[in-house]
């Protein structure tokens, strides 16, 4: 039984570990702040859970604090992801290969709600058409063959 | 089957070390303040990694608190820095 539960802890490492290697890969390949926080995500909540089961798995000693471990990083990675790419969406990260972006879209549309009679600082057809409501969306301009 | 299990944690705590290294290279040369936010909560989170397999080679569940209370230090930390950098301002 003690030579079933190792077995178990050495897929879970092996399993563990190839996550964390993709995430940082990723971190590092990925061409976006947005694309980056994608690969990332999966360190916190696949790689170091793998771990933590293994931990279980192996000493029943540390049964319960490996178990509240994992129910923190499961509810925690998630948020911290949505905190930190809210923070990048509102200081005006740029997006690259993005074709439209339909959260500044909505901001614009509500903004010129909002302000109608002014129609200060929002042009009338902005979120009209598609390529006029591009013109607000932070894409860099030369991004076509950059790999 | 014991030996395997030391060989293999030995060697995913040296690529735990690697990554660690390879995020904090990252957080110095990295392109906006984003970026150096996902690199310093990603250098956490490995470290918290690195805690883990330690207590697993060593077979003490001390490093399990130590752990735990890493992970919650690093969650209030980014959400906090994530906040600050969105709003300019903490509270």
């Amino acid at each position: 039984m003690t030579t079933f539960f190792q077995f178990i802890a050495i897929l879970a490492v092996i399993a563990g570990t190839a996550f964390s290697l993709l995430g940082v890969l990723g971190f590092i390949r990925m061409p976006d702040v947005y694309t980056r926080l994608h690969a990332t995500g999966k360190v916190s909540v696949f790689g170091v859970v793998l771990l933590l089961l293994a931990t279980v798995a192996l000493t029943p000693l540390s049964f319960g604090k490996g178990l509240v471990l994992i129910v923190l990083l499961v509810i925690g990675g998630p948020v911290t992801s949505h905190a930190i790419g809210s923070a990048a969406h509102r200081i005006g990260i740029p997006m690259k290969h993005a074709i439209r972006d339909d959260l500044t879209l909505k901001e614009v549309m509500a903004a010129r709600d909002g302000d109608q009679g002014e129609g200060a600082g929002v042009d009338e057809s902005a979120g009209v058409d598609d390529r006029a409501g591009a013109s607000h969306v932070p894409t860099d301009s030369g991004a076509g063959g950059v790999g | 089957m014991s030996d395997i299990l030391a060989f293999v944690l030995n060697i995913a705590l040296a690529i735990h070390i690697a990554l660690i290294a390879v995020c904090v290279w990252r957080v110095w040369r990295g392109e906006n303040v984003i970026d150096r936010l996902i690199g310093a909560d990603l250098v956490t989170t490995l470290m918290l990694a690195v805690l883990v397999l330690i207590a697993l080679i060593l077979l003490n569940a001390t490093y399990i608190d130590v752990a735990l209370g890493l992970a919650a230090l690093g969650f209030v930390s980014t959400i906090a820095l994530a906040k600050y950098i969105a709003d300019q301002q903490m509270f």
